[in-house]
């Protein structure tokens, strides 16, 4: 069970108290769970994180069910997993820089002169070393969700959660952060696991998540399109 | 985060309470030299500068004016934090937004508020002093007055009030700001909200303070 980085186990939505959710998200895999706003579509990776606690059924990550942890080691679960919030949720007084070493701050022992490092290195990849110091209100849609994105995989998580991450991206550009968020390709698959919800998936990436569901009335139906 | 607290709280309030204190003492010492001068009691602006000025008012008006200034936008920034969802996105990523938000800020206006009462009241001495020449006292007679008058425990009155003040401003304004619900729009809500509160805590604590520490 420890072997599947994130599962849904008969997962009740509190509006859809019908339906239910399984699902089996493999390692070195990418999945996606779509739906509209109404879906509740938007709670799956705040059930993932322990912040959201289901109705019934329960969510485990690495086997471990984060809702049911007392707050530090909830806290402290939380900062292996990488995530990428619905709006971004950057730190808005700090620069994209500041907010990409955020988590290394709090979730390692690193020294500043070695977060400094590993910041001006993830910033380059992501093609934001010209914008480090912009506030999130002074950069665009592209660079806040790099940013957020960056800040997502500073510590090089083996699960990232991403919230609606491609709204308001070009193709080309949401392309570019799955890919990314992958984190390179090996023989299993990605090198990373990745687990994607919101309402919209480009077409052109439909064939890099192996796994893709819509959320309709509290179930999950595969996702055709 | 705590120097930059402690920096928007305290170094940047400097000249505002130098103004308050140095205009606030000079009006009053200056009327006592004159009033108390008519009946002879000039002995008493010792007291007077000491009891009202140092142990009274510069902690509550020192108090007084970071709540309006510094717990508004405490205030403010954590109620748009938890409206713009970064609070959430701390939580997420395992940062307890309690030790990245709230601490520095309550760590840092308490340190504020005590080096800002020992400014206010320094500043205060001075101005009597000057307001005390401008009177016709002498300043060496003014002096010895003041310091006959001050006492070790009134320095430590003090301290504990500048403390207990400190910590209202830092706490108050950080539970207002996160515990806002909805959009934008609740964000002025939380700084009137958390202003109202903080004064009407720290005139409570004030009066508190006057019956407690005799």
């Amino acid at each position: 069970m420890n072997d599947v980085p994130l599962r849904f186990e008969g997962v009740r939505l509190p509006d859809w108290p019908d339906g239910e959710i399984s699902l089996d998200v493999a390692a070195n895999t990418a999945a996606a769970v779509l739906g509209s706003d109404n879906s509740g579509v938007g709670v799956l990776v705040s059930m993932a994180l322990g912040l959201t606690a289901p109705s019934e059924g329960r969510v485990l990550v690495h086997g471990q069910a984060l809702a049911a942890l007392p707050d530090r080691e909830a806290l402290a679960a939380r900062r292996k997993l990488g995530y990428l919030p619905s709006g971004n949720g950057l730190i808005h007084n700090l620069s994209l820089a500041d907010n990409v070493a955020l988590p290394l701050r709090f979730g390692t022992d690193l020294a500043d002169g070695q977060i400094r490092r590993r910041v001006e290195v993830i910033m380059a990849q992501l093609g934001l070393t010209a914008f480090a110091s912009l506030r999130p209100a002074t950069a665009t849609v592209e660079q806040c969700r790099r940013a957020a994105l960056a800040r997502a995989v500073a510590f090089d998580p083996d699960l990232v959660l991403l919230e609606q991450p491609f709204n308001g991206l070009t193709d080309r550009a949401a392309a570019e952060l799955l890919e990314l968020a992958r984190g390179g390709e090996l023989t299993a698959g990605s090198r990373r696991t990745v687990f994607v919800t919101g309402a919209y998936l480009p077409p052109l990436l439909r064939p890099r998540l192996e796994t893709r569901y819509r959320l309709v009335r509290g179930r999950l139906e595969p996702d055709e399109g | 985060m705590l120097f930059n607290q402690i920096r928007f709280t305290a170094l940047h309030a400097v000249p505002l309470i130098i103004l308050l204190s140095g205009i606030l003492s000079f009006l009053l010492i200056s009327q006592a030299v004159r009033e108390l001068g008519r009946i002879g009691a000039t002995e008493l602006i010792g007291r007077l500068m000491v009891v009202a000025i140092v142990r009274e008012l510069g902690p509550l008006f020192t108090a007084l004016t970071i709540a309006g200034r510094s717990g508004t936008a405490i205030a403010a920034e954590l109620s748009i934090n938890k409206a713009l969802g970064e609070v959430q996105a701390l939580e997420g990523m395992g940062i307890d937004p309690v030790q990245y938000l709230v601490l520095p800020r309550v760590g840092g206006a308490i340190v504020s508020l005590l080096g800002l009462v020992v400014l206010f009241d320094l500043v205060a001495i001075t101005a009597g002093f000057l307001a005390a020449l401008a009177n016709g006292m002498s300043g060496p007679r003014y002096a010895e007055i003041v310091t006959e008058s001050l006492a070790l425990r009134d320095v430590w009155f003090t301290l504990v009030k500048a403390l207990v003040f400190g910590g209202i401003i830092g706490i108050v304004p950080s539970f207002h700001g996160l515990v806002v619900r909805g959009g934008p729009t609740a964000v002025p809500i939380a700084a009137r909200q958390s202003v109202v509160a903080c004064i009407v805590l720290i005139f409570s604590f004030a009066g508190l303070f006057v019956l407690v520490l005799r």
